[in-house]
């Protein structure tokens, strides 16, 4: 396999009131083209840190993360853009979808952006919420979805942009262990379509629909370098 | 398509927060359309003043008359006046024509002597055209063969009135002393107490024995419309190299072009004034309603958004907020025009004057425009400045950010 995500003595600290606080030190990781990988820890870990790192959220402080062959630290804030605009998905815990857009909408914004023509836009948003299971609420709005559809919504977003990975930060935290399944399945069926996913999580559930598993503490990893499960 | 609908859709997410700033930029658009339109009612009250009471819309003299102090001035004043008279009447763009003797003479009722500046005219003529002279007395001058109106301060103090006789003396251009009896017909109030203090108007015929000659000091000239002077000039030009032709705004500076710049830059004052009010109001309603969705900002920039592309969505509802308060302004102002204030504003005396008028707000389509482009810049600018800082924080602080 081809190598995603090369991390190699990635530190990263930020100020909390007056203290520094580290919350991630010399960590080396090594993500596959294909994986679906389950980063574990508990809260303040440094799990979601990691997953911004690799997401182009938060700049490389020290240390590198080579993304294709490309190393962060050396981007400029367009290339940056790129890789964010059409290399990564992202699936966020509060979903954050446009609530005043309907699901065929918010799931075909990034895909104006990525300069798609209309025909295109259309097909990929059909397929992309019928790979969610969620065709039937296209035109309804955020506001009157559960949770679960508003988080499928998020994830039909993610898949629609043809991302080389989707990183999800905690997409099972704010769902009920039903929905919670469900969603899971759906990310586990990206797997056949050859989109990697990086997930973090606490919830023991998601242990069983990762490809690996590896486990962060203060800030550390602790499966070894590179290590998984 | 996408990022419209979505700006559009924004707009009702805090309806009560978008009321807010439409109001904000309806008033501000329609505060400037209707200072427009009254500035506009004031300047042309001017306008209209100085053209149809004073000068008529330009006048003619021998060539650097205007320019010159002469010890005989009449040496110098135009002759053949009825013959140019009917060859001016003939060049299209001429309306009417209106020689005048200017002369100083000694006003008595017997008692009372004045000094006062006179005026020959064309009665009847001049009557048609010269509309805004204000008589508070009696009649204007038409017909009247020994016919006279006056200024209402004279009248006050020679002590006459309409039906009232009074003796002008003056001196011939030969120097004799001459004098001719006159009926008052008319009071004028012009507001200008100058003028109303020491001037007078008679026959130009009557003038014309009085002072013993067949020349006039000037042609006044009264167009088919104000725009058309620039072409009545270039003929006169060409058919009589020996007369400038001076329009009224020179003619007038002290009143008409003085108060016209004046009033242009109180203008210029109160839009930037108006302008500021707005930015302000609308950089902060517009500046919460961005705080509130910085997460929803650090959602786009993870996916890629530049800052840039950030604000042009942003400036996409600042845009519809614009353009849709300011059109709502200028259509709440012109109907407030309409059917509250018909009837223009009653003003107090103006600077300089000594009589009330009203102004009628005159709105106009360039007016409207004028307003809705400065509504419209305002909301941008303001939306500009609200969403400059916010898009650009670092995109994990963004998203960490809870409303």
């Amino acid at each position: 396999m081809k190598s995603l995500y090369e991390c190699t003595s990635l530190n990263f600290s930020y100020q909390l009131d007056k203290q520094t606080v580290e919350a991630l030190k010399g960590v080396e990781l090594k993500v596959e083209a294909g994986e679906q990988l389950l980063i574990m820890g508990p809260s303040g870990s440094g799990k979601s840190t990691l997953l911004n790192l690799l997401g182009l959220i938060e700049p490389v402080q020290s240390g590198e993360i080579m993304f294709e062959g490309q190393a962060f630290s050396k981007l400029s804030e367009k290339e940056k853009n790129h890789i964010r605009r059409y290399k990564i998905g992202f699936i966020f815990q509060s979903f954050l979808l446009f609530e005043v857009l309907t699901a065929a909408e918010n799931v075909e914004y990034f895909l104006t952006r990525q300069g798609l023509s209309a025909g295109e836009r259309k097909k990929r948003v059909a397929a992309a919420l019928d790979a969610v299971g969620i065709s039937a609420q296209a035109n309804k709005r955020p506001p009157e979805m559960s949770g679960g559809q508003r988080q499928r919504v998020a994830i039909a977003r993610a898949l629609a942009k043809h991302p080389a990975v989707i990183i999800a930060d905690e997409p099972t935290a704010s769902l009920d262990s039903k929905t919670s399944r469900d969603i899971l399945e759906v990310l586990q069926s990206l797997r056949t379509q050859g989109v990697s996913v990086i997930m973090s999580s606490h919830d023991p559930l998601a242990q069983s629909y990762a490809s690996r598993i590896v486990h962060i503490m203060d800030g550390t990893m602790q499966n070894g370098k590179g290590a998984g499960v | 398509m996408i990022l419209f609908i979505l700006a559009f859709r924004n707009l009702f997410r805090h309806f009560r927060r978008t009321l807010t700033l439409l109001l904000t930029v309806a008033m501000g658009s329609g505060a400037l359309f209707l200072f427009k339109g009254f500035n506009t009612g004031i300047m042309n009250q001017y306008k209209d003043n100085t053209i149809h009471a004073k000068t008529g819309h330009g006048q003619l003299n021998t060539e650097g008359y205007m320019n010159e102090v002469y010890e005989r001035p009449w040496k110098h004043w135009i002759s053949e006046p009825d013959k140019i008279k009917a060859e001016l009447k003939a060049i299209p763009e001429v309306s009417h024509v209106f020689p005048r003797i200017d002369f100083y003479s000694v006003v008595t009722n017997g008692a009372l002597n004045v000094a006062a500046k006179g005026t020959g005219v064309d009665g009847d003529e001049e009557a048609d055209f010269f509309w805004t002279i204000n008589i508070v007395q009696g009649e204007t001058l038409r017909n009247q063969a020994d016919g006279m109106i006056l200024g209402v301060g004279m009248a006050r103090a020679l002590k006459v009135k309409p039906g009232d006789s009074l003796t002008l003396i003056a001196q011939t251009v030969a120097g004799r002393a001459n004098a001719v009896d006159v009926t008052v017909v008319g009071v004028y109030h012009t507001g200008m107490k100058e003028i109303d203090d020491s001037t007078f108007r008679i026959q130009r015929k009557v003038a014309s024995e009085l002072m013993d000659t067949d020349k006039v000091e000037s042609i006044a000239i009264g167009l088919k419309s104000d725009e058309m002077w620039p072409q009545f000039a270039k003929t006169v030009k060409a058919k009589y190299p020996q007369l400038d032709a001076t329009p009224f705004e020179i003619l007038d500076k002290v009143y008409y072009q003085n108060a016209v710049d004046w009033l242009g830059q109180q203008f210029a004052v109160i839009q930037l004034i108006i302008v500021f009010i707005v930015t302000l109001g609308i950089t902060n309603s517009f500046a919460f309603s961005v705080v509130e969705r910085t997460a929803e900002i650090g959602n786009l920039r993870a996916n890629g958004e530049s800052a840039w592309e950030i604000t042009g969505l942003l400036m996409w509802e600042g845009l519809l907020i614009g353009v849709i308060g300011s059109v709502v302004g200028v259509l709440v102002a012109y109907l407030l025009n309409v059917i509250v204030i018909p009837g223009g504003i009653l003003m107090p005396p103006a600077p300089g004057l000594t009589r009330q008028f009203h102004v009628k707000i005159e709105l106009q389509w360039a007016s409207a425009f004028v307003a809705c482009g400065f509504g419209l810049g305002a909301t941008l600018l303001a939306t500009f400045v609200a969403s400059y800082k916010r898009v650009r924080i670092p995109v994990g602080d963004a998203l960490r950010h809870r409303s």
